[in-house]
């Protein structure tokens, strides 16, 4: 089952800023609950966020990210039938948007197909999962819990087998978990294969063009130390009040995600402009054949995206991930720094690099500063699954696969470990 | 790496060295200034007292001085150095967001505290109760405590500070906290210092995490707080020995105010004693309703990742092995990769997670090596003569850790490890101990769910099944606390000089 991640770019009415922000702030106040975006009834819809931003050289824009299951088409049909009143009212303060009423669906679904933009790079945590599936597996799980808690409580466990054996007759027994016998695996062979497949194609291409590459490659690397070497040293960032009120949205009590946007202005020039996009392909191509739940090292992105808006001026950055911004940043710059910062070297204000890719993010302080004052405030972000991390996801898809295949010893200790 | 020089020995405060093991009564005195000049001649008249970290250790007392960000503002620090100290200093453990960050919710939060959370409506400290200084004494007896204590506190009244509140500490002669375990095994020691000729490799520490002004372990000085060097014409201070990373303002011309120095948490912990030892107790009843002690004992172990006498469960699992007892060196990824030794959520494994959180060892210890804390703290209030009995005395643990970064450092340990409900692939439970463990549920986040009360857990990974404990309480309740920058003599000096 595959997944599709985008958002749609609106320029806002200078004069509807105020209402727009209204709006929003509603939603914000009670992002399930709200009728004009009712995100709980959008039931393709994982992550989804709205982002009202203000750059005085690019007017205000509203991002709003959506990461849902299946294609354009029936995800539209369905934010239609939830939310055209509330899409609606928000719309209206954009430029350009031609509905005259909430009714006049073609005119509004042609809106915002004409605003969407695709992602340049993305990262899938749980590859193939779709929110029904996510819900069912993690109810699935909790009730094996519970069961087992009974298992243990009445001692005399028995063995690995007999164990699995149990739990197998408890979920056959349960007419909720019927849906688990049969359940469609996470990746169609096709769905897997063919990332792999342009990875090499890819590969036997640029092997070909080999002689021609090299002395580009070449050229590129003496240009980009002439330019990292003469240009100005990023300016001191002031960050403190930013972060005062980036963080009134973040951790909340028993929050186990956390989610940030990104806008950066690229750096100058056609040298960044073509450098950045050409980067971003790469690293697209290679994260399509990551569907262990981990990007570059890090395990804890369910949906994250690059895009390029404004004609490659400006690079947008969405992730939605578990745990502290705290942490996420130290991943990017434990785990990560090597593709990170090759992307963000090309954007302003971005600690000093050495060969695009050296340096940057390591400087752990500079780059937190950095993060900070590039990210901007989320207006409202919804999650459909709150307390699932990208790995517990896939364990709990974990357990229900291993209740049909078959196992030895060895595996079925392994899989009662899931535990 | 170069050795720290006597002369820097000279300068940092001892209780950075030396957790005082030998001196068994402490106090530490909260103050409040009322007339800065006065309060600043105090300070002057104090500064032979305050023991530094220069060896030899053999003493009869010390005396050591912290100031929270009001009282450097109330001594006269102008805005412009103030605004150089770090953020969460500078904001206090009680905003929202850092008592989001530090699980200070329920009972825990900042407005159930005796001292240190009490604000108004503004958010800012309520003037009546907001800590200045902290004055941390110890000594080898009680008669000696009582002696300074009367002697300060005869000083205060004329030298324009007021005192708070003062919270008393022993410390047993075993070490060992209330709910029946040895502490303070597990400390990081500082590369260049004389605390590394006694640790593994894996816990030195480059100088810069535990201290301001040095180099860290991203290879970058630690960010310190520092002072245009026209404002210290004397001058009491040194530039800085790295160049800072940022300067505020004019980039030349700094003198390091925070060299030397670092940063202090401190917060007061109440332990429930009887509560703790009623839920291991019930927890571990036989299938005949009957108390099993040893299966009590034994999951109290569990819970904590060490035994009473203080063998780490992971490499003695089965008994409290003496010849452990302060064991320090040791990972749990490859002995115990899947917690059944030491359960991945006990205290000791979130408090410090060692080698197993990253691809591969070396990588997970150099990470989780990024969010160590020196601890300093100690127990308050007299043991209980029968754990199982409730009393109404107060008693817990005065818990003080120095960091350079608190938000790198205490924070991340609090947020990512202690109260992480997904820590390490476990799923809803937090720190068995010291967790913010809360039945009620008050998030909107989980209203979908309808749950009114949570279910409390503690998963104990066994081969071939995990055992879940249910029914966890909140053993440990937060009652006060305050950040506090711990700093140099040196800058001690000029501050007494403003």
């Amino acid at each position: 089952m595959k997944q599709t991640i985008l958002t749609f770019v609106a320029k806002v009415n200078p004069e509807r800023v105020s209402d727009l922000n209204a709006l929003l702030d509603r939603i914000a106040a009670d992002v399930e609950g709200n009728a004009l975006i009712p995100f709980p009834k959008l039931k393709l819809l994982h992550f989804g966020s709205l982002v009202l931003n203000d750059d005085p050289s690019y007017g205000t824009d509203l991002v709003f990210e959506n990461n849902f299951d299946g294609p354009l088409g029936p995800y539209l049909d369905d934010l239609y039938a939830h939310a055209s009143a509330g899409l609606h009212s928000i719309y209206s303060c954009c430029l350009d948007y031609p509905a005259a009423n909430a009714a006049d669906k073609a005119a509004m679904l042609a809106y915002l197909r004409a605003h969407v933009v695709h992602p340049n790079a993305y990262h899938i945590g749980n590859v193939g999962r779709s929110v029904e599936r996510t819900h069912q597996e993690d109810d699935l799980r909790d009730g094996i819990e519970d069961f087992l808690d009974d298992v243990v409580s009445q001692g005399n466990i028995g063995s690995p087998s007999s164990i699995r054996q149990k739990v197998q007759a408890f979920v056959q027994s349960q007419p909720p978990f019927a849906w688990a016998a049969n359940a469609q695996p996470r990746q169609t062979a096709i769905e897997h294969f063919m990332p792999r497949l342009n990875l090499v194609i890819a590969g036997l291409i640029a092997l070909v063009l080999l002689p021609l590459l090299i002395p580009l490659a070449i050229i590129w690397v003496i240009m980009l130390r002439w330019i990292e070497t003469h240009e100005p040293p990023p300016a001191d960032l002031e960050v403190d009040d930013h972060v005062r009120f980036l963080v009134k949205r973040e951790d909340r009590t028993h929050m186990v995600q956390n989610q940030m946007c990104h806008i950066t202005i690229v750096k100058p020039g056609v040298f960044r402009r073509v450098t950045l996009r050409g980067l971003l392909w790469v690293i697209n191509l290679i994260a399509r054949t990551s569907d262990k739940g981990e990007l570059s090292g890090i395990p804890s992105i369910h949906f994250a995206h690059w895009a390029l808006i404004d004609k490659g001026r400006r690079l947008l950055f969405f992730s939605n991930f578990d745990g502290s911004w705290e942490n996420y940043l130290d991943d990017f710059i434990d785990k990560a720094s090597n593709g990170l910062t090759g992307i963000w070297s090309n954007t302003v204000d971005y600690p000093k690099t050495r060969f695009l890719i050296l340096d940057g993010s390591r400087d752990g302080s500079r780059f937190k500063e950095w993060a900070r004052d590039k990210q901007v405030y989320t207006n409202v972000w919804y999650s459909a699954y709150k307390q699932l991390t990208v790995q517990t996801v896939d364990n709990n898809s974990s357990i229900r696969e291993g209740l049909i295949t078959s196992m030895d010893d060895s595996a079925t200790r392994a899989w009662l470990r899931r535990f | 790496m170069a050795k720290l020089e006597t002369e820097d020995l000279k300068d940092i405060q001892g209780i950075v060295m030396s957790g005082y093991g030998d001196l068994h009564c402490a106090s530490y005195v909260l103050l409040q200034v009322i007339e800065p000049a006065a309060a600043r001649r105090w300070l002057g008249s104090i500064m032979d007292q305050i023991t530094t970290s220069e060896p030899p250790a053999e003493k009869v007392s010390a005396l050591n001085v912290a100031l929270t960000c009001r009282g450097l503002e109330k001594l006269g620090l102008d805005d412009d150095t103030l605004g150089t100290f770090s953020r969460p200093f500078l904001e206090g453990m009680t905003t929202l967001h850092r008592a989001r960050i530090l699980g200070d919710a329920d009972e825990n939060a900042p407005e159930n505290w005796v001292w240190g959370g009490n604000e108004d409506a503004e958010g800012k400290p309520d003037d009546g109760s907001a800590v200045d200084i902290l004055l941390m004494m110890f000594t080898e007896n009680e008669d000696m405590l009582k002696a300074l204590l009367a002697e300060t506190s005869f000083q205060f009244k004329q030298n324009g500070v007021v005192e708070l509140r003062t919270l008393t500490a022993g410390r047993n002669d075993d070490s060992h906290e209330h709910f029946g375990f040895a502490d303070g095994m597990g400390q990081p020691a500082i590369e260049g210092t004389f605390q590394e000729d006694k640790a593994a490799a894996r816990n030195v520490l480059k100088a810069g995490e535990m201290l301001l002004g040095y180099i860290n372990d991203y290879d970058k000085p630690a960010d310190s707080p520092m002072v245009s060097a026209a404002r210290d014409p004397k001058p009491h201070l040194a530039p800085p020995r790295v160049a800072p990373r940022v300067a505020t303002g004019a980039r030349t011309n700094l003198h390091d105010l925070g060299l030397n120095g670092t940063y202090l948490v401190f917060r007061q912990l109440a332990q429930n004693v009887a509560l703790f030892r009623h839920f291991v107790d019930e927890a571990t009843r036989g299938l005949d309703g009957q108390l099993d002690l040893s299966a009590s004992d034994r999951l109290a172990a569990k819970c904590v990742g060490r035994w009473q006498n203080g063998a780490p469960l992971v490499l003695s699992p089965d008994a409290d092995d003496p010849a452990f007892k302060d064991a320090d060196d040791f990972g749990y990824r490859d002995s115990d990769a899947h917690g059944f030794k030491c359960p991945i959520g006990s205290h000791v494994r979130r408090s410090n997670p060692r080698d197993t959180l990253g691809p591969d060892g070396p990588t997970a210890l150099k990470t989780a090596n990024r969010h160590r804390i020196l601890r300093r703290g100690r127990s308050y209030g007299h043991r209980p003569k029968d754990p199982r009995i409730a009393d109404p005395i107060d008693r817990g643990l005065l818990f003080i850790c120095l960091n350079s970064d608190i938000e790198r450092q205490f924070e991340f340990c609090q947020q990512t490890w202690i109260n992480n409900p997904v820590f390490g692939g476990l799923d809803g439970e937090v720190d068995p101990l010291i967790g913010n463990i809360s039945k009620t549920e008050t998030s909107p986040a989980n209203s979908d769910n309808g749950d009114a009360e949570r279910d409390t857990i503690f998963t104990i990974q066994a081969d071939p099944l995990r055992t879940r404990v249910h029914n966890l309480e909140r053993f440990v309740t937060v009652k006060g606390g305050a950040y506090f920058f711990l700093p140099s003599v040196r800058a001690l000096r000029y501050l007494a000089s403003l």
